[in-house]
């Protein structure tokens, strides 16, 4: 059962660099060969100032910019074999790309045990809130995580 | 590096109109190599993904695809339909699980047409169904287009 007095917790912030090449491994690992993820060339030669974000890029923020997420969810009494992915949400508020410097905040907004007849579960909504180098916020992520006891 | 795939038409606002459907993708069916490939790209290296012992252990059955990679797919439909760099919000709700060999098909339909900020906007709802048209994920999107004056 998960822990209620975690609701509203803040973790240390983490930075990471906006990298072309996990933009172009994302884009290429769900099976998307438009040439404008591929390569500051292709990307400049469509009219775009480098590679672009790719629309689920925020999720590589989140596993690779973090390298202590897996830890920070453990610490709520999570455990990640029994997660599953409820919702994933982006709101994309400013221009991202390769080279802008990252610093995300998560946070854990609210939670909830939800008993039925085939045993209980908890639900987490957490939000991830990014700013850039000059501390522009440029992306909210909001995630629903489940986790079946 | 360049590939030989085609930088898809941009779209302006005056070319949308309620009720359109988005031009639906068709995805290659879900392989193992695609989820390992994903695992590593996303950093989400849960071995759910990856391992059919865990799967069968935490009593899923095996190998289940990454939620996030169904929502990489709709991204994909969404980047060729609008670009890459439109988006504003999008938001999925994951439905049930993807095992290996389903092929997903992402559609959509716009609901909305308005303008905020100076920006027109256009806004959907987005699905992934498998081959028995059970569907993986629901969403939804809000997209800045440029008006052709």
């Amino acid at each position: 059962m998960f822990d209620k007095s975690k609701i509203g917790q803040s973790f240390p912030p983490f930075t990471l660099e906006v990298e072309r090449g996990k933009i172009r491994e994302l884009a290429l690992a769900i099976g998307d060969d438009n040439p404008i993820y591929q390569s500051k060339e292709n990307a400049q030669a469509a009219g775009y100032p480098d590679v672009p974000l790719y629309p689920t890029s925020p999720t590589t923020f989140a596993f690779w910019g973090n390298k202590n997420m897996v830890d920070q969810l453990a610490s709520l009494g999570i455990n990640l074999m029994r997660v599953l992915h409820g919702e994933e949400e982006y709101e994309y508020l400013a221009p991202i790309y390769p080279g802008d410097i990252l610093t995300g905040a998560m946070r854990l907004v609210d939670a909830k045990s939800r008993h039925t007849q085939g045993g209980s579960m908890d639900i987490l909504n957490l939000e991830i809130d990014y700013t850039n180098q000059h501390d522009t916020l440029v992306l909210k992520a909001r995630q629903v995580v489940v986790v079946r006891e | 590096m360049t590939i030989d795939a085609q930088i898809p038409v941009k779209l302006y606002y005056e070319d949308v109109q309620i009720g359109d459907t988005i031009p639906k993708l068709i995805k290659s069916p879900i392989s193992h190599l695609q989820l390992v490939r994903y695992a590593g790209a996303s950093g989400d290296f849960n071995p759910l993904h990856t391992d059919p012992k865990i799967g069968e252990l935490v009593g899923i059955g095996g190998i289940i695809g990454h939620g996030m990679l169904i929502m990489g797919f709709v991204g994909q439909m969404l980047s060729d339909y609008v670009g890459p760099t439109a988006l504003r919000k999008f938001d999925v709700r994951f439905k049930g699980m993807t095992r290996l060999d389903d092929i997903i098909t992402c559609t959509g339909t716009i609901t909305e047409k308005y303008e905020v900020d100076g920006e027109a906007r256009i806004a959907g709802r987005v699905h992934a169904a498998d081959q028995n048209d059970e569907v993986k994920v629901a969403g939804r999107f809000v997209a800045a287009l440029s008006r052709r004056t």
